[in-house]
């Protein structure tokens, strides 16, 4: 019953984007022909209207085929292949519903689920706009991805095989791991947001690629689906690097594993994005680089979906392999030529006449972030790739880890903070020194009073004091912008709310928290105190300057989903801190869990290595001590707020009226409008796709 | 330039300087044998799981290496006749660091290659810029400028 529902829902959801295609295409090719023939093309862009309720029809397929996942699970079908393997009925009823994630097969159906929600967002967005080639190239896109997505759950990866022989009484649950905290019930849904978010700015530069209108009008529809989608990816990375360290029990919240690397590449290629956009919407510039950049961010995401569920690489995300290794790749193959093929096509048109007149202006440090940005990205991508290449053509193994990764990206990331603390001061165009050492003495200063503030305190070794003394200095720079947009907003006799608000204030708040998470990265990864203690009932031990006291075993806590030993551990005589360690039926292995006093100085962290052989005797207990982890929480949360402060309307936003099919270049004759100016600013391109 | 304008920049090296010297330069001895036990621990893959380190890693075979790495530091031994005896115990390498030799070196090269490249473009890029003189203006550039100037801000 739920099988049939299910295979019913992704059979509709192929129906409808296969047909989708098909008739955007139509329409398409006779509006073209229509239009040459000097005929009105209203014929073709009755067609085109069509694409919207073919939309619907995914989402609705998406929707069906989730539901009848759900149902499956919740109600323990077990006749269903993926119930019985990833249920059981003593899984909590969050962690059920969450199993949707929790292997291969049901995370495409979250995928295909998220895409045709994004589908049917931009075909409502743009409902007006249906008949305009643009956004049918992008709905065509959107519906050949989704096409992809639902085929493989006919073929390849079929959620809804149900089991050969007699259905299981009980299943064995989820992967341990992924049953131990609430975050994994949101950690992925917002991972994939972003993941999939990026498929529609995408969908758009391929249709500014084939329709040739690639002015600036596609960027300036796509620009809050970009920023939206980066944000979802921010919010899902930080959100599994906290789950990672509550659950993990290592201590660590970022290991350079394959997964973690897969979401982090796109966010890379994202974040260059967002900022080399600027450039182009300001000075019509950097437009093949800009293209490239979503097209391989959007490419990355399907590669680091093949590296990660292919099972080629060795990773602690491997719950599950399966055979949709060759068709992640083939899609990505494709993918790769089409957009090299558009490329080159276009390539003519792509051509901008402009050009960057100093290395020291505004747009020549958003290419310096690029190009860092793109290093960055290239180093976590051959780590990640290498020991495959090198197995495929010697077939000797090595490993690339996290020594290789810190070592490499140090110098990037103390650049990247460099470039956040000067960019956002610098004028377009062209900077003078004087203006310079005015605008930046300030941030200097801070950053300066940031590194031996430090030293004071007793921080010691060259890379963390870089990234303090650079964190402090972009900190001062986010801050000094803010206060000015403030200023601005106040002399208009706007509220000061309204100075924060928009696309630079916004960013200003990003690059807060960013710099929140690098400085409490820096120190969590410099200074951190580790040791084993065997410690007996009574015994205490001191690591940092904490104390921590073993008081002895609870009495093992049995419930049908695990059973609990856990230890009763004070620290620094307060608070009683109950590390553990999960004994789970189906599971051969122990599942730590540790517990953690949080504070905004320093973390200790508490792990049961192993039990007492007896109640009596002594335990072995980790502890580890980090400063400042709690602020890299705490940063996440402010890149968050600033990407919805940054997507918020500001007040300046203005709707252009007509379409503006005039060439880019008519837009850059304004200079720079001056430092207030740029507070708030919302650059009113031309709307490709007018009412 | 007067004095004026250069002294609070000159003090403010003087600070990260001295700040970077002090912070830098003293950091306190050789490591103890706690932190190169962590450290030797993390520069090892753990053999029986996926993707973690033998400080990560909570698996039996991971431990056990952790143990090994904490006797033979308790009995002096160098951090590189430690990590040279685990090489030698398993059948592939454990660690985690690519070697710095043979088909190893090209992840340490490449980014570095990648980077130069990237640099030398772009300042090839800016002396091309350079070069070439500014378009002047069309008249439509013109109109739209006056269309602009005159329907207000």
């Amino acid at each position: 019953m739920n099988a049939a529902l299910g295979t019913a829902g992704v059979t509709l959801g192929l129906a409808g984007a296969v047909l989708g295609v098909v008739v955007l295409a139509v329409g398409l090719r006779r509006r073209r022909r229509a239009l040459a023939a000097g005929e009105p093309p209203a014929g073709a862009e009755a067609l085109l209207h069509l694409g919207r309720p073919f939309a619907w029809l995914v989402l609705a397929g998406a929707v069906l085929a989730t539901v009848a996942m759900e149902i499956a699970l919740v109600t323990h079908d077990f006749s269903l292949t993926y119930v019985a393997e990833n249920g059981s009925r003593a899984t909590p009823l969050l962690y059920t519903v969450a199993s949707l994630w929790a292997a291969l097969e049901g995370s495409i159906i979250l995928w295909a689920l998220v895409l045709s929600g994004f589908l049917a967002a931009v075909a409502h967005r743009f409902r007006h706009q249906a008949s305009d080639p643009l956004v049918a190239w992008a709905t065509l896109t959107m519906l050949a991805v989704a096409v992809f997505f639902f085929a493989l759950m006919l073929g390849p990866a079929d959620p809804f095989t149900t089991v050969a022989g007699a259905v299981p009484a009980d299943g064995p649950g989820p992967n341990p791991l992924l049953q131990n905290h609430p975050l994994m019930a949101i950690h992925p849904p917002l991972l994939y947001l972003g993941y999939v978010g990026f498929t529609v700015p995408f969908a758009f530069a391929v249709a500014a690629l084939v329709t040739g209108r690639l002015d600036e009008g596609w960027l300036a529809a796509t620009r809050r689906w970009a920023l939206a989608a980066w944000g979802f990816l921010t919010v899902g990375i930080v959100l599994g690097a906290w789950w990672s360290y509550e659950v993990l029990g290592w201590g660590g919240f970022w290991a350079w594993d394959p997964v973690e690397n897969a979401s982090f590449l796109p966010w890379l290629t994202g974040t260059a994005y967002i900022h080399s956009v600027m450039v182009q919407q300001r000075r019509g510039m950097l437009r093949v680089w800009n293209l490239s950049l979503l097209l391989a961010t959007f490419s990355l995401t399907i590669l680091g979906t093949f590296l990660t569920r292919s099972g080629v690489l060795d990773s602690v995300h491997s719950f599950t392999e399966s055979p949709i290794g060759p068709w992640l790749l083939s899609f990505f193959g494709v993918v790769v030529a089409v957009i090299l093929g558009l490329i080159a096509w276009r390539g003519d048109r792509l051509r901008a006449p402009g050009r960057i007149d100093s290395p020291v202006s505004r747009e020549g440090a958003f290419l310096a972030n690029n190009v860092v940005f793109a290093a960055f990205a290239f180093v976590v991508l051959l780590g990640t790739v290498f020991p495959l290449v090198v197995e495929a053509v010697n077939g000797e193994r090595l490993s690339v880890g996290t020594p290789y990764f810190n070592r490499m990206t140090t110098p990037l990331g103390l650049a990247l903070l460099f470039l956040m603390a000067v960019a956002p001061a610098l004028p377009w165009r062209k900077a003078s020194g004087e203006l310079l050492r005015t605008r930046l003495q300030w941030p200097a200063w801070g950053g300066a009073g940031a590194v031996a503030g430090a030293v004071l305190l007793g921080a010691r070794g060259l890379a963390p004091l870089l990234a303090f003394g650079l964190g402090g200095f972009a900190a001062a720079g986010a801050l000094r912008q803010l206060a000015l947009s403030v200023r601005a907003a106040r002399r208009r006799g706007a509220s000061v709310v309204a100075g924060l608000v928009g696309r630079s204030s916004g960013g200003m708040i990003v690059h807060l928290g960013v710099v929140l998470v690098a400085v409490a990265f820096a120190a969590a990864s410099a200074y951190l105190t580790g040791e084993e203690v065997r410690l007996a009932p009574g015994q205490s031990a001191t690591v940092a300057g904490h104390t921590v006291t073993y008081q002895g075993m609870n009495p093992p806590a049995e419930t049908p989903q695990k059973t609990v030993f856990s230890a009763r551990v004070q620290v620094d005589g307060g608070v009683v801190y109950e590390p553990a360690l999960n004994r789970f039926p189906n599971a051969t292995q122990t599942i730590g869990t540790p517990s953690v006093r949080t504070s905004l100085t320093d973390d200790v962290y508490l792990t049961l290595v192993a039990m007492p052989e007896e109640p009596g005797d002594p335990a072995l207990i980790g502890v580890l001590v980090q400063p400042l982890v709690a602020w890299l929480w705490i940063g996440g949360g402010v890149m968050a707020l600033g990407t919805l402060l940054a997507l918020w309307p500001g007040e300046r936003r203005r709707r252009v009226p007509a379409p503006s099919p005039a060439p880019a270049e008519e837009r850059r004759a304004g200079g720079d409008a001056g430092e207030a100016g740029e507070a708030g600013e919302d650059t009113p391109a031309p709307a490709v796709v007018g009412p | 330039m007067s004095a004026r304008r250069w002294l609070p920049w000159l003090g403010l090296a003087v600070v990260v300087a001295v700040s970077l010297v002090v912070g830098a330069g003293g950091s306190g001895g050789p490591p103890t044998d706690a932190e190169r036990k962590t450290a030797l621990a993390s520069e090892l893959r753990c053999p029986t799981c996926r993707g973690q380190s033998v400080r990560d890693s909570d698996a039996p075979a991971a431990a056990a290496i952790r143990a090994e790495i904490g006797r033979r530091v308790d009995e002096g031994q160098s951090d590189e006749e430690i990590l040279a005896y685990i090489d030698g115990k398993f059948p592939e390498s454990l660690r985690l660091t690519p070697p710095a030799s043979g088909v190893g070196a090209l992840v340490w090269a490449l980014p570095v290659v990648a980077l130069v490249a990237a640099v030398a473009g772009l300042a090839a890029a800016f002396r091309r810029w350079r070069a070439e003189p500014l378009p002047a203006p069309s008249d439509d550039d013109r109109a739209l400028v006056e269309r602009a100037r005159s329907s207000g801000p």
